[in-house]
C-alpha cells in the first residue's frame, strides 16, 4: 500500500483477507418473508452504507438465511474435514501451477500473470464479454471474477475455465458491484 | 369535463413581445400558474381531501383568490395586477404550453387539471407521446421491494408494447416504472409536482436527465416553486387525466395516495390495482381498489387488455424473451418467480447442481431477465 502525501511517499506490506458481515436489513429481516418491515428507502439507505467503490474490491458475497429447525436438524452436505481436503488441493494445485512465477495464490495473480494462467473456453469468454458490454462488471471486476473462477476451477480439479465457473464467480459478486440497481 | 379548448380564439396577451420559451403561453394562464406558486401553502391544506383539492383547481383566477388567498387575499390581486408573464421565463431546455394552445393534450383540458404545463423534449415530442395510448403507474410515496419491481416489471412490458408510461419522478416507485422504460429505451411521460428551477433529488437526477433527453418531462409548477404535498398529489391528478388506464402498484388505503385511481374512476376510465399480501398496509389501497371493481393486474398483459383501443401493434413483444429461453433456464426463472428466490432455496434438498443454478443466474441476470433484490434475493424483471 503506497501512501503520498506533499513530497513524502512511504509503502507499507498490505496482503490481507477482509471478512465482513452484515445485515441485510436495518431489521435484520430481509429475505424472511413477512418479517421484515423496512421500506425501499430504508432498504436503499442500508445499502448505501457500503459504497460501490469499496463493494467492487469484494470478490464474494454470499446471502444467508436463517437456518430454519429442519434444515439444522438435517444431514449437512459436507463436514469440516472434507472442506478443508477440498481447499488444501485446490491450494497446492495453485501453488503448483504459479510455483514459476514465484507466488501460491491465484488472489497474488496481475494482470500478465492471469493471462498465461487463465484458459477460458468459449462459453466462459462469452459470459465475461457480456458482462463487460452490459456494464456490470468494471475492469476491476473483471479480474476478480476471473481470479474467484480460477478458484473456483481449483477446487473442482479443472485445467480450464468452464462457463459454469465464471457463472458461479458472476453470481457470487456482491449485488451493487454488478452495475447499477436503479432505483436505489 | 369540457372538451372544447378555453377561450381558443380570443387568448388575451398573445400579442405581448414573447420570452424564449413562453412562446405557447398565454399571459391568463401564466397568472394562474403564478397565482398557484403563491397559494402553495394553503393549497397544500386543500391536499388533505383531493375532492376539495380538485375543485380549487376548477377555480377561475378570482374565485380561486377569493377562496383561498385568506389575508394575503389584498395584496396578491395587487402583485397579480403587475403581474408580467416574463416573470415565468422558464430555463433553457424548457417550454411552456398553456391550454389555449392548439398543441396542449386535450386530455388535459378538464377544468382541475393544469392551466400551463413547463416542458421538455419539445412539444412536438408531447404530441407524439400522447398520441400513443398512455398508462399511469400511480402509487405511494413508500413502497416495497415488490412493488418497486411490480412498477418496473409493468413498466418494462408496456414500453416493449409500444404504450406510453407515465409516472412522478418522485419516489422509488415512479422512478422503479422509469427505470424499466428506460432499460428498453423507450420514451416516458414524466410529471413534476414542482418547478423547472426546482432541484431535482439527487438520486434521481440520472433518471431525470433521461427522461429530458428520450421522453417529456413535466412540471406543473412555475420557477423554484416546491409544490410538496399539494405538488405530489396534483401530479397524481394530471397523471389520471393523461392516461388512458391508470395502474395502482403500491398505496395506503388513504386519499392523498389514491387521488389518481379516484380521479380515473370519477372519469370513467379503465382502472387497474396490483394485489400484494393482504397483510401489508402498502397493498390495501389497490386491495380496496379491487373490492370496488378495479381490474387485476398481475403483469403488464393484463394493463394491455385495458386499453380501449387495445393492445398496439407488437404488444406481445415482452412476452418473447421468456419463450425464446433454453429449457433449463426457463425451468430456473420459473422456480425465481415461484419464489425460490435466492442460490440457496433454488440448490436446497439437492434439487439442483449449485455450480449450474449459480451459472443460470448469471445467464438470466446477464439477459436482464433477473435483478438483484437485497439479502441475495434475485427478482423477476420483464
Amino acid at each position: 500500500m503506497a501512501l503520498a502525501r506533499a513530497r513524502h511517499a512511504v509503502v507499507y506490506p498490505a496482503r490481507f483477507m477482509l471478512l465482513a458481515a452484515t445485515n441485510p436489513c436495518p431489521c435484520g429481516f430481509a429475505g424472511e418473508d413477512d418479517r421484515c418491515g423496512c421500506s425501499e428507502a430504508e432498504l436503499s439507505r442500508h445499502r448505501r452504507r457500503l459504497s460501490g467503490p469499496l463493494l467492487d474490491r469484494i470478490d464474494i458475497c454470499a446471502g444467508l438465511s436463517r437456518a430454519s429447525a429442519c434444515s439444522s436438524s438435517g444431514k449437512p452436505l459436507t463436514s469440516s474435514s472434507l472442506a478443508r481436503e477440498r481447499v488444501r488441493d485446490a491450494r497446492e494445485r495453485q501453488a503448483t501451477r504459479l510455483e514459476a512465477e514465484g507466488i501460491s495464490l491465484n488472489a497474488h495473480m496481475d494482470v500478465a500473470c492471469m493471462g498465461r494462467h487463465l484458459q477460458l473456453d468459449a462459453r466462459a469468454e462469452e459470459l465475461i464479454r457480456d458482462a463487460g458490454e452490459r456494464g456490470m462488471l468494471s475492469a476491476r471486476g473483471q479480474q476478480r471474477v476471473l481470479r474467484v473462477a480460477r478458484t473456483i476451477a481449483d477446487l473442482r480439479g479443472g485445467r480450464r475455465l468452464r462457463g459454469s465457473d465464471v457463472g458461479a464467480a458472476l453470481a457470487l459478486r456482491p449485488e451493487a458491484a454488478m452495475g447499477p440497481r436503479e432505483p436505489a | 369535463m369540457s372538451a372544447s379548448r378555453p377561450g381558443a380564439d380570443a387568448a388575451p396577451g398573445r400579442e405581448a413581445p414573447l420570452a424564449a420559451g413562453l412562446e405557447g403561453a398565454c399571459e391568463t394562464c401564466c397568472r394562474h400558474s403564478w397565482l398557484l406558486r403563491e397559494l402553495t401553502v394553503p393549497l397544500d391544506y386543500c391536499s388533505r381531501d383531493p375532492a376539495r383539492l380538485m375543485d380549487a383547481l376548477a377555480l377561475e383566477q378570482g374565485d380561486l383568490l377569493a377562496a383561498l388567498g385568506g389575508r394575503r387575499r389584498e395584496e396578491l390581486a395587487e402583485r397579480l395586477l403587475g403581474f408580467a408573464r416574463e416573470r415565468l421565463t422558464p430555463p433553457a431546455g424548457v417550454e411552456a404550453l398553456c391550454r389555449h394552445d392548439p398543441r396542449f393534450p386535450p386530455a388535459l383540458l378538464a377544468p382541475c387539471a393544469p392551466h400551463l404545463l413547463f416542458l421538455t423534449g419539445a412539444v412536438a415530442r408531447l404530441q407524439r407521446l400522447v398520441a400513443a395510448p398512455v398508462v399511469a403507474i400511480l402509487g405511494s410515496p413508500r413502497a416495497s421491494d415488490y412493488g418497486v419491481e411490480m412498477a418496473r416489471a409493468i413498466a418494462r412490458g408496456l414500453a416493449a408494447a409500444g404504450v406510453t408510461v407515465a409516472s412522478a419522478l418522485a419516489d422509488p416507485l415512479s422512478a422503479a416504472a422509469q427505470t424499466g422504460v428506460r432499460e428498453l429505451a423507450g420514451a416516458s411521460i414524466a410529471v413534476s409536482g414542482d418547478g423547472p428551477r426546482a432541484a431535482a433529488p439527487a438520486r434521481w437526477r440520472s433518471l431525470q436527465a433521461h427522461v429530458r433527453d428520450a421522453g417529456c418531462l413535466i412540471w406543473e409548477l412555475p420557477g423554484d416553486a416546491r409544490g410538496r404535498r399539494f405538488g405530489a398529489i396534483a401530479a397524481q391528478l394530471t397523471l389520471a387525466e393523461l392516461a388512458a388506464v391508470s395502474v395502482v402498484v403500491e398505496a395506503r388505503e388513504r386519499p392523498a395516495d389514491l387521488a389518481g385511481a379516484m380521479l380515473a374512476r370519477a372519469r370513467g376510465r379503465p382502472l387497474a390495482a396490483v394485489p400484494g399480501r393482504v397483510t401489508s398496509p402498502l397493498s390495501a389501497g389497490p386491495h380496496a381498489l379491487l373490492a370496488g371493481g378495479a381490474a387485476l393486474a398481475r403483469g403488464a398483459h393484463d394493463v394491455l387488455e385495458l386499453l380501449p383501443v387495445g393492445p398496439p401493434q407488437g404488444a406481445t413483444a415482452c412476452e418473447e424473451p421468456r419463450a425464446a429461453l433454453p429449457p433449463r433456464l426457463r425451468a430456473l426463472l420459473e422456480r425465481v418467480c415461484a419464489g425460490s428466490d435466492t442460490a440457496e432455496r433454488l440448490c436446497a434438498g439437492g434439487d439442483g447442481d449449485p455450480a449450474e443454478v449459480l451459472l443460470g443466474l448469471s445467464e438470466l441476470e446477464l439477459m436482464g431477465l433477473l435483478g438483484r433484490g437485497s439479502a441475495g434475493r434475485y427478482l423477476p424483471r420483464g
